[in-house]
């Protein structure tokens, strides 16, 4: 029997903030009994007429405008309490999360009755549009239930960091941006939020401020501004040929553009891609997540990389599927252009899978090792994405997948970021293969560890389980209805679900069951705000997967009445879905049974501590020209007489891509360029402009005679 | 038949002409003085080229004689213009000269080569 | 007084400046400086009225002496030269206001009175070269600018200096000669000097004298080419700018060469009009051109150690977006276009200003030497953080309106390769600027004992700085208002 030591308390808010959950809570009860119709509280709501006066009057569309607009006064309120006084300063953000939260679970029944929009007409010579429906909805809700809680969990865990003011200042700036971006209802103001979450967040990477966190930080702002330019050229394209960037149906026009609109997509892809963690642009994940403080990681890989999926999703059912009037059905043409785009994402979302979850198994650092499984989940929802598209008018089933995955991944990896937080914060290690033992000292955090692995593996009673069998469902449709080489990925998808359970079967067995020498004599057995927001999501996790028709109900079916599926489609395989199939639970079971068996391999040979060469690595490859050219620039521009002994061209030989990445090397090639052109075109002024003058006078007189 | 037409644009030719020998000796010499020469040779050329405009074939200088009436007079204008510009060259060619000077008493050569040596030798002591 | 004479008040006024600036020699300099803000204020009030009344009422014209066009010079007030001398006076004035504080630095006591007199006879010229109608008063102005900014860039007594400013006006005479040659040209094919008179009579040049116009064409493209700094012939741009005081080098880049990319534009669509553009196939050099500009001008920036030099740099690719909006000969893309002189003077005057404010007190130039400096001067590196997003285009910027428009200008002319090239250039700026905003904010480790306090600075130095950084957000989210009179400024040509 466990002995439970005497509790100490060590955080003076643990009992505010335990009301603020409580209270949550009970936000969230209110929300269940409103969906449930419990007590009749739903059609007392609706029908009153406070209600409906509210629905009609026009002031309720500025309410978009005041949930962006909060977490930036929370943010300034808690710039002005700096260092002066602690309490005041995270008080004022917690509370700053919970306003927020409050007036987004009340937003419900609005929004099921009417898509809030507010129009800018002036502004940026194009004119904005702030926009709320059912689908931005969801990913709202989740993100302010997440970002709550994991504002509490900040509160005690920055206690451990320096300069928390400004890591919270611009942690209330990057909320406001996510929401701003989600609430978008065109693509150039989502294209200005993700800008601005960009470099906020930026911020909140930089945190620790040594060398690595420089480099990751870099790497990270480089290709946010990258996928920010890729989405401007597709912004410039759509402008150009459409007129209307905002999210209303466009495929009559774009497909009289011919393989125009194919461009299009496949630049949004890759520009929101680039956020998203798809592979081949993930590259930025794993740098950036083990260098950031534990919350910022939490919502980096729980809130943030969503909105990249959430872009691609608004971006593809807004301009290119139909308008609900205007389609036939499966067969009709105007699905031909989402059907070719939608199969290419299958097949990177499967290749993301397979990469994130095989580079997962090879990492010891806990950190490391999340994010890897972040690129792999990512994979799961982008899967659904395209399945979503490819299936065109049935492709109801991968769009619930993909939007259900969103939901429950947010919920369980910030739990398994705030997790490995908590283990930090009382080890000071991340190393998984020096951990050990855990168990006895951190009983709880082992509890809500067992809860999220076993939602991220995919457990039945727990969420994964849910959204991964809709997704599995999903891609056996295509497998059926369209071509029969989507069994490949089928294999596939169970092959990396096994992956999962290995990967967290491995690390439940090194961090927390193993026995070591280390007895952690230091650790104390407390209760402070840490567990309190750990315990919530790990309640909520647990709630959805005992009940999954709820979320179904509540948010994903009003989301699909509003899209071009087909009603009979979602009416009949959707709305009644019961995941507890047989069939699906034998497949659970095989899963899991695959997973042991990796697992007992895997440590017996050794197989977790492969390392690619060098060489494989996707960076590596996919710039290697460029890297053959650079290597031998001095030779090229120099001929013999190259100074190669120069201390920083040496730097472009070096053959490691890890010490010197491509930008680096790009400065010095263009130093080694400057300094043998500068001089000799400075030197040559005349000659330039008697070549160029003779050039272009036989040149227009060839023109005109 | 050519040989008409070169006496005819004899102005235009030598006024081309003298613009091209002021570019090459801009272009080939490295001396600074030389140079600013070659700018002067290049900036008569086209004064010439324009003077050589307004001359009228069969035309008489542009001063009213109040006995004789309808003549055809030479064109007064490019003259003028050319007088304007005239003192800008000179003025160019001032300013020149004395940054000239400046360099002579800094550098000790006035050279471009040797300039541009002594230039990238401090260039890289820093 | 007549609203007619308004334009030649306004010259008269700059002149009249000049000249008693040396008058008041005896007198405390305060004075001078006073007097100089009365006129440039005066002149700012006049130029926007002037763009109120052409905008609402019709052109003027202003005939000096009242002999007629044909022999005479003619000023005109279009919405084109309202609109853009009045964009100078408020650049002049805000830099103005920056010099008066103690910025005029490596300047000596006594040469202070005679930078305002180059100053100002500057200004004159450049209101000149905008009014004037006439191709050889153009000349005339174009010297009197040239000789003056090479002077206001030499005025520093170091050794550098000399060989930058002999280079410079070395490549200007170069310039300004094949300009008096193309006009030479042109005059003998019309025989005509005045604008208007010359834009009746091209066709039937261009149908009899086919070779003169050409060759005119030519001539003028390289030689306005050279003074503004397109790529092969941005030679003089970097060094001009490594060696002159930061005043000088806001003047020179932010100001200076759009307006000879201006009188390129006069030239190009009021002389030589569509027409014959079209058929000499400009456009393509022109975009040619504009495209190795973009490119390389940000290829040469990254390399650059010195900062004034790598602003250098970015001018001469930003003039080459500017050349793009031209090249491409269409409404949208002059639009394109002067929106982008527009913002790219605002965020280039922000950019040396704030560098010169932190040359003046930390006496460093080197890039790698900007650590911490976001602490010590937070205004300073606050103003340039933001001129550099614009630069990049990043959204709430005025940079980023001008990029959205010449994307969509570009995509008019179906040039689609020069999107992906304004895209490319776009990610090159992000690394040459990036790099020194995360130097200023975040890394001060290096300088930790340098972080006694925030550097005071006199309040005439920070005023136009933060005026700047709000202007340009200002400009970059409601940009309809500005974009009324280019329009109206871009028919006035193309009509």
């Amino acid at each position: 029997m466990l002995k439970f030591p005497k509790m100490k308390i060590f955080d003076s808010m643990v009992k505010s903030n335990s009301y603020l959950v409580g209270l949550s809570m009970f936000l969230l009860l209110y929300f269940i009994a409103f969906v449930g119709n419990w007590f009749g509280i739903n059609q007392a709501i609706v029908e009153s007429s406070g209600f409906l006066n509210l629905l009609a009057s026009s002031w309720v569309d500025y309410l978009i405008v005041i949930i962006i607009l909060i977490p930036i006064v929370g943010a300034i309120i808690e710039l002005k309490y700096g260092e002066k006084s602690v309490k005041h300063r995270d008080k004022s953000v917690i509370y700053m999360g919970f306003l927020t939260l409050v007036i987004i679970v009340l937003m419900y029944p609005i929004i099921l009755n009417k898509t809030l929009s507010i129009e800018i007409p002036q502004v940026f010579s194009i004119g904005l549009t702030l926009r709320i429906d059912m689908l931005g909805y969801s990913v709202l809700l989740l993100s302010a239930f997440i970002w709550f809680f994991v504002m509490i969990y900040a509160h005690e865990y920055m206690t451990h960091e320096k300069k928390t003011t400004r890591f919270l200042f611009f942690l209330g700036l990057t909320y406001s941006s996510v929401i701003g971006a989600i609430c978008s209802g065109d693509l150039l103001m989502m294209f200005i939020f993700f800008e601005i979450m960009t470099i906020t967040s930026y911020m909140l990477v930089i945190h620790g401020q040594n060398e690595q966190s420089y480099k990751a930080g870099y790497n990270y702002i480089i290709m946010g501004l990258i996928g920010g330019f890729l989405i401007l050229t597709a912004i410039i394209l759509l402008y150009f040929n459409i007129g209307d960037l905002r999210f209303a149906s466009a495929i009559a026009k774009l497909n009289t553009l011919g393989n125009l609109k194919y461009w299009i997509m496949g630049l949004l892809v890759f520009g929101f891609g680039i956020k998203a963690g798809m592979a081949p642009v993930h590259v930025w994940l794993p740098r950036a997540h083990p260098v950031a403080p534990t919350p910022a990681s939490a919502l980096l890989s729980g809130v943030m990389i969503k909105i990249g999926a959430f872009g691609i999703i608004r971006v593809a059912t807004s301009y290119y599927f139909p308008s609900q009037d205007s389609v036939a059905g499966i067969n009709d043409p105007l699905w031909q252009a989402a059907t070719n785009i939608g199969a290419i994402i299958i097949w990177a979302g499967i290749i993301t899978m397979a990469l994130g979850v095989f580079l997962a198994l090879q990492q010891a650092n806990i950190k490391k090792m999340l994010a890897y499984h972040s690129i792999s989940q990512m994979g799961y929802i982008i899967t659904g994405v395209g399945v979503a598209l490819y299936l065109g008018y049935e492709g109801a089933m991968g769009f619930t997948g993909a939007m259900y995955h969103i939901i429950n991944h947010a919920l369980f990896k910030s739990l398994l970021f705030m997790i490995a937080g908590v283990i930090y914060y009382h080890t000071k290690e991340l190393d998984m293969y020096k951990l050990g033992g855990l168990w006895k000292k951190l009983p709880f955090t082992t509890i809500t560890f067992l809860i999220a692995a076993l939602g991220i593996s995919g457990i039945p009673l727990l969420n994964g389980y849910i959204s991964k069998t809709i997704l599995h469902h999903g891609i056996v449709e295509a497998t059926e209805l369209e071509h029969p080489i989507f069994f490949y990925a089928e294999i596939i998808f169970i092959v990396v679900s096994a992956g999962t359970v290995c990967s967290f079967i491995k690390m439940f067995y090194y961090v927390f069951l193993r026995k070591t020498d280390n007895e952690y004599k230091t650790m104390v057995f407390d209760y402070s705000s840490l567990d309190i927001a750990m315990w919530s999501m790990a309640i909520i996790i647990v709630l959805i997967g005992l009940s999954p028709n709820f979320i179904l109900k509540s948010l994903i079916l009003p989301i699909l009445n509003t899209t071009t599926y087909d009603p009979y489609f979602v009416e009949h395989h959707i709305a009644h879905m019961n995941v507890f199939a047989g069939k699906d639970l034998l497949m659970t079971l095989g899963i899991v049974g695959l997973g042991f068996v990796i697992f007992i391999l895997g440590k017996k040979f050794n197989l977790f501590h492969l390392h690619l060469p060098k060489w494989l690595s996707i960076e590596y490859l996919f710039f290697l020209p460029a890297y053959i050219i650079m290597r031998n620039i001095c030779r090229l521009m120099y001929g013999d007489r190259c100074p190669m002994d120069k201390d920083d061209f040496s730097k472009l030989t070096e053959k490691d891509v890890e010490k010197i990445g491509f930008i680096d090397r790009f400065i010095v090639t263009t130093n080694v360029f400057n300094r043998r052109y500068e001089q000799s075109i400075i030197r040559s002024d005349a000659i330039i402009y008697t070549s160029f003058l003779t050039f272009l006078i036989i040149l227009m007189l060839i023109t005109k005679l | 038949m050519w040989l008409d037409k070169i006496v005819e644009n004899i102005n235009y030719i030598g006024a081309i002409a003298l613009f091209v020998i002021g570019l090459r000796i801009v272009v080939t010499h490295s001396n600074l003085i030389k140079r600013i020469m070659g700018i002067n040779i290049m900036g008569t050329g086209v004064f010439l080229f324009f003077v050589a405009i307004g001359n009228v074939t069969g035309g008489v200088p542009p001063i009213i004689n109040p006995n004789v009436d309808d003549q055809l007079f030479i064109n007064p204008i490019p003259s003028v213009l050319i007088l304007t510009g005239i003192v800008v060259v000179v003025s160019i060619t001032v300013y020149s000269l004395s940054l000239v000077v400046r360099i002579y008493e800094n550098y000790k050569t006035i050279d471009q080569k040797e300039l541009s040596r002594l230039i990238s030798e401090e260039n890289d002591e820093h | 007084m007549n609203i007619e004479q308004l334009p030649i008040i306004n010259l008269l006024l700059f002149l009249l400046m000049a000249l008693v600036i040396p008058l008041l020699k005896r007198k405390p300099f305060k004075i001078t400086l006073i007097l100089g803000f009365i006129v440039l204020g005066l002149v700012l009030i006049s130029s926007s009225y002037l763009l109120w009344h052409v905008n609402n009422k019709g052109v003027i014209h202003y005939t000096f002496g009242g002999h007629e066009a044909r022999f005479g010079i003619e000023f005109i007030v279009d919405p084109f030269s309202a609109l853009f001398t009045t964009i100078i006076a408020g650049l002049a004035a805000i830099i103005y206001i920056y010099s008066s504080g103690d910025a005029t630095e490596g300047i000596e006591k006594t040469e202070y009175g005679r930078y305002y007199v180059l100053l100002f006879i500057l200004l004159m010229s450049m209101f000149g070269i905008l009014y004037t109608n006439d191709l050889f008063n153009t000349y005339v102005f174009i010297e009197i600018l040239s000789i003056t900014t090479c002077a206001i860039i030499s005025i520093k007594r170091k050794k550098d200096t000399y060989t930058s400013a002999f280079r410079y006006v070395m490549m200007n005479e170069l310039g300004s000669l094949s300009y008096l040659f193309g006009v030479a040209l042109i005059y003998m094919a019309t025989g005509f000097t005045n604008i208007t008179l010359i834009s009746e009579s091209i066709q039937n040049a261009f149908v009899s004298y086919p070779v003169n116009i050409v060759v005119a064409l030519g001539f003028m493209i390289i030689g306005l080419g050279i003074k503004a700094a397109i790529f092969p012939f941005h030679i003089w741009l970097p060094d001009a700018h490594s060696a002159a005081p930061s005043t000088s080098s806001a003047i020179l880049s932010a100001i200076v060469i759009k307006v000879y990319i201006l009188v390129l534009v006069k030239v190009l669509f009021r002389v030589f009009k569509l027409d014959i553009l079209n058929e000499m196939n400009i456009s393509t050099i022109l975009l040619v051109l504009a495209g190795v500009a973009m490119i390389m001008g940000s290829v040469f920036a990254i390399a650059q150690k010195d900062v004034k030099r790598m602003l250098g740099y970015s001018s001469v690719a930003q003039m080459g977006y500017i050349l793009l909006g031209i090249g491409l000969l269409s409404f949208e893309g002059l639009r394109a276009a002067f929106f982008h002189i527009l913002s790219h003077g605002l965020m280039k005057t922000a950019l040396f200003l704030s560098v010169g404010e932190i040359i003046f007190y930390k006496k460093t130039r080197k890039v790698n030497d900007f650590d911490g400096m976001g602490f010590i001067m937070p205004v300073a590196m606050g103003v340039f953080s933001i001129a550099a997003l614009g630069m990049i285009g990043i959204p709430l910027t005025s940079g980023f309106i001008s990029k959205l428009n010449l994307g969509v200008a570009v995509l008019d002319q179906n040039q689609i390769i020069f999107l992906v090239i304004l895209i490319l250039s776009s990610l090159l700026n992000v690394i040459y600027y990036l790099p020194i905003i995360i130097l200023a904010f975040l890394k001060n480790e290096k300088y930790r004992y340098r972080l006694k306090s925030i550097e005071p600075t006199p309040r005439t130095m920070i005023a136009p700085l933060v005026l700047l950084g709000v202007l340009i957000v200002v400009v970059g989210l409601f940009p309809n208002q500005i974009m009324v009179f280019i329009e109206a400024a871009v028919n006035s040509l193309l009509s």
